[in-house]
């Protein structure tokens, strides 16, 4: 086995040093909220919680193929566009929403964190600290090459959910019938919601960002827009991947055992007695890596949007000196963060919650101004959306502006 | 001096008082000289008028046109203010991202015409209607706010109708500039740089130029010169320049240089330097009144009545920038014309007539005769202000002098 595993390391680090931002960000998308939440799903509903994922990467290849394309054919993020297009007044109001919004996004990525340390036995607090000493170092001291190579290596952590599922004995036949066939319970209200969520974790307003933003920097020719294309589809195929061995994870033991659940958080710990020591440090190393590649990049989309509104200078590829303000927002924005989770009787969770709906807010607000850019013949010229790809876009945004929508109001009211 | 975002959707009316609409854009020629030839004004039901600014009357307060205007359409070489310029991100050379443009400066001296852009912290709040909070906020924790702008001198023009905001470094260009422009831009790279550039240009160019530079940049410069070169630019500029810059050198090469002038400025020039024997150190007096850029009439007037109340006159109130540098004059004349909440900054003269330490006080006194000025500013090489010459010491020195 471990042989195996030397002899297709290397071929797949090849393999995925050929990739890039479209990957790292849907693969960021299994961040620790995401995997929590994912988690919560198998839990709850057994296999049937596979049956959306199918579609679910159709609509992430959507959303990110667009980001990528709008990157690679006007050379600008979206904070560029939005602030060239539409002025500073829409440009402030956008900021502070998606700057409140990945804050929040932040907290919960700190706080799988923390689970993830309580799962580990390890003490929290160095943890923490190590785990942002470490980020800020990879950001500020290695160029765009080494930091995307850096993320992408980091992705090979997230087979710890496939050994952690394979561990678990699920039924495989039934798994893979799951994701095309929807089970009765497929179609409850508990079932409605739980999707909604997931749905509402994938795609992010820091995502969409992000994506663009990192595409711009990595400055891709626009002949190779074939290729990205190829990417965002891939990196939604592949992020979505390993949804399905999160999902499956729990489903085989959690919700096969009928353990009653409240939060994602007990069920990423409760998995223990049912798959094992081995499996659950596994687990407990997944949520480590996405928590802190979460970290990364929510934070990194922060500092994203403030270089793009204002103008300052900010790159990943740039040296610490002439990029100050970029990193300084995101060691700030990190060290609130995990004060805030270490504060006794922080009402995090109601916290969360509240900038979740700032997500559903502004995932609209994003979707209104990337449909309206990406079918401006002036900036993209024959880029623009073909008509069939524009019915594709605008029936994903309004199924996820509904779903986000709902999401938010059934937190609410709960 | 008036910013974009201030006219930006205030109302436009005819001369008697017939309202045409709100500011939309502003359409500029992208040229060395920006100057604003079209105003686009959108009507109540949204229609888009161009209308030319030799037809506009009063640009500050409301904006009025003239009764008869036409409207006209955008030619060749001409772009939008909106599109072309603002919020767009400058490049340099290279073609990396500096800064963003959060506003568009526009001069109304002399024409019409854009000034520079505001690249700072303060033009974005200035749309946001938050610049006023801002300075008095940061003015009640003594924080001093400034503001940063780039000026027209430093954008490509060219570049602007290729969609991008680019700066300058072409230097064959320069020549194009009105030299206090030029200056002003040299003073901020060194003394080495503004010889190369000055090479370039033609001599007579070149000679106005350093006429505006400031005495530390004119000093090291002659001090690089050999005395042909300096004779032929002292001959050039004004005679009271010159002494000034003369004695600031060594007298050995000074004497070399006046030994090389023509007759009449050869005489000229000794004669000024014969009077140069009384320093005007002991004329000047210390006592004076300084703001900075950002405070407003209101503020400046509460000053007045706290801290000069045991001066004997206030002639000239001065401005001095966040380095103390001086960088604008005003009298309390002017002050007293302004709206109580206008900061100094946009009214203030900025073209300043100065002296230094070494000019000799026959040919301050001249400075201040000529220019009708009621105080002089003595200020050193850094454009510290070190004391005033006022017109009473100036008064008192005549007196000593008649028989």
């Amino acid at each position: 086995m471990r042989l195996i595993w030397a002899k297709y390391k290397y071929k797949l680090l090849i393999f995925l040093s050929v990739l890039g931002p479209s990957v790292i960000t849907t693969m960021a998308g299994n961040d620790g909220g995401g995997v929590i939440t994912y988690s919560l799903a198998g839990a709850k509903l057994g296999y049937s919680a596979l049956f959306i994922l199918p579609f679910l990467i159709l609509l992430y290849a959507i959303s990110q193929e667009m980001g990528s394309r709008l990157a690679i054919v006007t050379g600008k993020g979206l904070g560029d566009l939005v602030r060239e297009g539409y002025g500073i007044k829409i440009a402030s109001f956008v900021f502070i929403l998606i700057l409140l919004a990945n804050f929040g996004t932040l907290l919960t990525n700190i706080a799988a964190l923390k689970i993830s340390g309580e799962m580990l036995n390890l003490p929290v607090i160095p943890l923490m600290i190590g785990a942002i000493v470490m980020s800020f170092l990879l950001l500020t001291k290695s160029s765009y090459e080494k930091s995307q190579k850096i993320f992408l290596t980091g992705m090979i952590f997230y087979f710890a959910y496939v050994f952690s599922a394979v561990k678990g004995n699920p039924d495989w036949v039934e798994s893979v019938k799951s994701l095309v066939i929807p089970k009765l319970n497929f179609f409850s209200k508990e079932s409605f919601l739980i999707n909604m969520a997931v749905l509402g974790t994938t795609i992010t307003p820091w995502g969409q960002f992000f994506v663009q933003s990192y595409m711009k920097d990595k400055k891709v020719l626009i002949e190779n827009l074939g290729f990205a294309k190829i990417e965002s589809y891939f990196g939604a195929f592949i992020a979505i991947f390993f949804t399905f061995f999160i999902m499956l994870a729990t489903a085989a033991t959690l919700y096969v055992h009928n353990v009653p659940l409240e939060s994602g958080e007990q069920a990423a710990q409760a998995i223990r007695p049912f798959a094992g020591e081995f499996a659950s440090i596994l687990f407990g190393i997944g949520l480590l890596n996405a928590a802190i590649i979460g970290m990364v990049i929510v934070s990194l989309s922060s500092a994203y949007a403030f270089t793009e509104f204002f103008g300052f200078s900010g790159s990943l590829d740039e040296p610490f000196n002439k990029s100050k303000t970029f990193y300084r927002i995101f060691l700030i924005n990190n060290i609130i963060a995990a004060l805030l989770v270490i504060t006794p009787f922080f009402p995090l969770f109601k916290i969360v919650l509240y900038t979740q709906s700032l997500n559903a807010i502004l995932l609209p607000v994003f979707f209104y101004y990337i449909l309206k850019i990406i079918n401006n013949k002036e900036l993209m010229g024959v880029n623009t959306n073909t008509k069939f790809y524009n019915i594709l876009a605008y029936g994903a945004a309004i199924l996820i502006v509904v779903a986000s929508i709902i999401t938010v109001l059934v937190g609410i009211l709960s | 001096m008036i910013y974009f975002s201030e006219l930006k959707g205030k109302d436009v009316f005819t001369e008697d008082k017939i309202k045409i609409g709100k500011i939309e854009d502003l359409i500029f020629l992208a040229s060395e000289k920006p100057n604003v030839s079209k105003l686009v004004v959108k009507d109540p039901t949204d229609k888009r008028l161009i209308i030319p600014t030799s037809f506009l009357k009063k640009i500050h307060n409301s904006i009025l046109i003239g009764k008869e205007f036409e409207t006209s359409e955008l030619v060749e070489n001409e772009l939008y203010l909106v599109k072309n310029i603002l919020d767009k991100q400058i490049l340099d050379l290279q073609g990396n991202k500096i800064v963003r443009v959060n506003d568009v400066l526009l001069q109304d001296k002399d024409g019409f015409y854009i000034s520079g852009v505001d690249t700072g912290l303060l033009g974005i709040l200035r749309w946001l209607k938050l610049e006023k909070y801002f300075i008095k906020f940061s003015n009640y924790l003594h924080l001093k706010t400034s503001s940063s702008f780039l000026s027209w001198a430093d954008i490509q023009p060219l570049e602007l109708s290729r969609g991008q905001v680019k700066m300058r470094k072409d230097e064959k260009k320069l020549e194009k500039l009105r030299p206090e422009d030029l200056a002003d831009y040299l003073e901020k790279t060194n003394v080495v740089n503004t010889n190369k550039i000055l090479k370039m240009l033609d001599e007579k160019f070149a000679a106005e130029v350093i006429g505006n530079l400031n005495i530390n940049f004119q000093t090291s410069l002659f001090k690089q010169f050999n005395p042909e070169k300096a004779a032929k630019i002292i001959e050039l500029i004004d005679s009271d320049d010159s002494v000034d810059i003369l004695l600031t050198i060594s007298s050995k090469k000074r004497d070399q240089i006046i030994a090389l002038l023509n007759s009449t400025k050869n005489k000229e020039i000794l004669h000024l330097i014969s009077l140069s024997k009384t320093p005007i150190g002991e004329l000047i007096s210390t006592e004076y009144f300084t703001v900075n850029p950002e405070e407003t009439i209101n503020d400046v007037i509460n000053r007045i009545k706290i801290e000069t109340a045991d001066f004997s006159s206030l002639n000239s109130i001065y401005v001095l920038n966040k380095e103390k540098q001086l960088v604008g004059v005003f009298t309390p004349h002017e002050l007293l014309l302004q709206d109580r909440d206008t900061p100094v900054y946009k009214f203030m003269i900025q073209n300043m007539i100065v002296i230094h330490l070494s000019t000799p006080v026959e040919i301050s006194l001249k400075k201040m005769f000529k220019y009708k000025l009621a105080t002089l500013p003595v200020v050193d090489s850094y454009k510290h202000i070190l004391g005033v010459l006022t017109s009473d010491d100036a008064a008192k020195f005549m007196l000593n002098k008649l028989p």
